[in-house]
């Protein structure tokens, strides 16, 4: 787990109730660990992009048995 | 400290990015957004330097930006310039030369270059990695087809890297299971910094030995006149055609890999590069991938040499191909060449490990970044522990036949490589989640070029493999 830091731990970098606001101003909102776990929506695929991603899909199947054909060829 | 990303409208109350809660003016953001993390504060200490240094203005501050902001790109093109890379590169020298290859590896570098772009703008913008965006977007069924590439791809390329670093310190005498675990040990102690940044400049330190093979080309003392002809008249290939298309798409899967999309954009998002230093991330890239091309030119110069002397490289490892050097460029020329080897697969062992913890943590929604301590990041270190103890375990295997798994790694990562940037377009042209940073027309119809050509490469070597007597007929017929 990422483990929060409370106000009693120190910091070499400025006191607690500092370190919390600078580190939120160095970084952008989405930055920070916590907003990260936030995830961003499911996408509706188009037709077309779920053709695109099924047809590379079955090319690579088919091509890495052409490699595997070709191994095995070798070893033969 | 900079204000960057903390935006508060005037008068009005704003609601905070992180949390939805509502925060009004003059109330402390501290109130209101939850814990932050170890990971957090290391990350926000690299941005107070970048912040302080744009800041500050003026051309020394920019160079300074620059060298806080690069990393990603120059470990991802150099990383890529890995042990079986580099035997690729040298197996293409002594078998073919320089007369097609020299042009076609710029040629790659290019390709490499307008990819990885999209990679820094999707890390830069949303914050995230690559297989987390994927599984986020398009769900897990589509996620876990390219989890598996990738894991699959990233193992057998991982066990070529020790088989680099293996072949290299043996040309030195020293003995396979001590060339592998000191490797092993390095690459554990870079990853004991648990600090990105630590973790980064001591990878980027040994990835500039990469750029030992341009002095080497020197030492070959090539014909640059034959050189420079080469790349303003393209030589056709002389061989088989099926052992052409091989070397062909073993020297593009040399440049362009899957693992360089995860890599890169994980590295981007956990580095912390947000939208105003996408113009770093891009000459960040663009120099890697330069640097990159320049060793990977000398590696094909240096071994064009054997080429000339009709050497078979068939079956050469990085430790025959120093050997066979010896007379063109010394015994020195010959240690340099095979440390150099040893370097590309130590450092291409970091980052492709990292690439697969990275795409670990985002899927199985653990902690994912260089930045956690041990006992944060116990899932993610413990895959990149487990990674590289099994690869560098199989690669101690002895009689297996390395060059061959070499060129099928090589081969295998091209292949795999447009699903992957069918995944990275899709992605780089969302508008929900790149605003006005999605891809431009022209970035768009390159990528689509790119995909055209290794589909192309793809379908011919399998045509090649399949019937290779259409080659033959096609020959009769030209």
């Amino acid at each position: 787990m990422n483990e929060p830091i409370t106000p009693t731990q120190n910091s070499d970098r400025s006191s607690p109730p500092d370190l919390h606001a600078d580190v939120v101003a160095s970084l952008e909102p989405d930055q920070l660990v916590a907003a990260k776990a936030r995830s961003f929506p499911r996408r509706n695929l188009a037709a077309s992009e779920v053709f695109l991603l099924f047809s590379l899909r079955i090319y690579l199947l088919f091509m890495i048995a052409i490699v595997i054909y070709q191994i095995w060829v070798n070893i033969r | 400290m900079g204000q960057e990303g903390v935006k508060f409208l005037d008068g009005s109350p704003v609601m905070s990015a992180l949390t939805g809660d509502t925060i009004a003016p003059g109330e402390s953001l501290a109130s209101v957004t939850p814990a932050i993390t170890h990971e957090d504060v290391a990350r926000a200490r690299d941005r107070d330097r970048v912040l302080a240094a744009r800041r500050k203005g003026g051309p020394l501050s920019k160079l300074r930006l620059l060298w806080l902001l690069l990393g990603p790109g120059i470990l991802v093109m150099l990383g890529e310039n890995d042990g079986s890379s580099m035997l690729s590169y040298a197996a293409t020298g002594a078998r073919f030369g320089i007369g097609f290859f020299l042009p076609f590896i710029v040629l790659t570098f290019v390709m490499a270059t307008i990819v990885q772009e999209m990679t820094v703008r999707l890390g830069a913008v949303t914050h995230r990695g690559h297989a987390e965006l994927i599984f986020a977007r398009f769900g897990p069924f589509w996620g876990w087809f390219s989890m598996v590439d990738l894991a699959i791809g990233n193992f057998l390329t991982l066990i070529t890297e020790f088989i680099a670093i293996r072949a290299g310190l043996g040309f030195l005498g020293v003995k396979p299971w001590v060339a592998v675990s000191c490797s092993v040990m390095l690459l554990y102690f870079a990853i004991l910094t648990r600090r990105y940044w630590t973790w980064e400049r001591i990878t980027l330190a040994i990835a500039a030995f990469n750029l030992v093979f341009v002095p080497l080309a020197f030492m070959s003392k090539p014909d640059w006149a034959s050189i420079g002809r080469s790349f303003v008249f393209w030589k056709p290939l002389s061989g088989g055609a099926n052992e052409t298309l091989l070397m062909i798409l073993s020297t593009i899967g040399a440049t362009v890999t899957p693992w360089m999309l995860f890599f890169q954009q994980s590295a981007t998002a956990d580095k912390g590069l947000t939208r105003s230093d996408i113009k770093f991330g891009r000459i960040d890239t663009l120099l890697g991938a330069t640097l990159a091309a320049a060793a990977a030119l000398g590696v094909v110069v240096v071994t064009a040499p054997l080429f000339a002397r009709h050497m078979a490289p068939a079956n050469f490892q990085a430790a025959e191909f120093a050997q066979a050097l010896q007379p063109v460029i010394g015994r020195f020329g010959s240690i340099l060449f095979s440390l150099g080897m040893v370097e590309a697969g130590l450092v291409a062992a970091i980052t492709i490990s990292a690439s697969s913890a990275y795409a670990f943590g985002e899927v199985a929604g653990k902690p994912h970044s260089l930045n956690l301590t041990l006992r944060e990041g116990r899932a993610f270190y413990s895959v990149l522990f487990l990674c590289v103890a099994l690869a560098a375990a199989t690669a101690l295997i002895p009689g297996l036949p390395l060059v061959y798994v070499v060129m099928t790694v090589n081969v295998v990562a091209v292949l795999a490589m447009p699903p992957a940037l069918a995944f990275l377009f899709l992605l780089a042209n969302d508008k929900e989640i790149m605003g006005d940073l999605v891809s431009p027309r022209w970035a768009n119809l390159l990528t689509a070029a790119v995909v055209v050509l290794l589909t192309s490469a793809g379908v011919l070597f399998g045509v090649s493999v399949i019937a290779p007597k259409v080659f033959v007929a096609l020959a009769g017929h030209l």
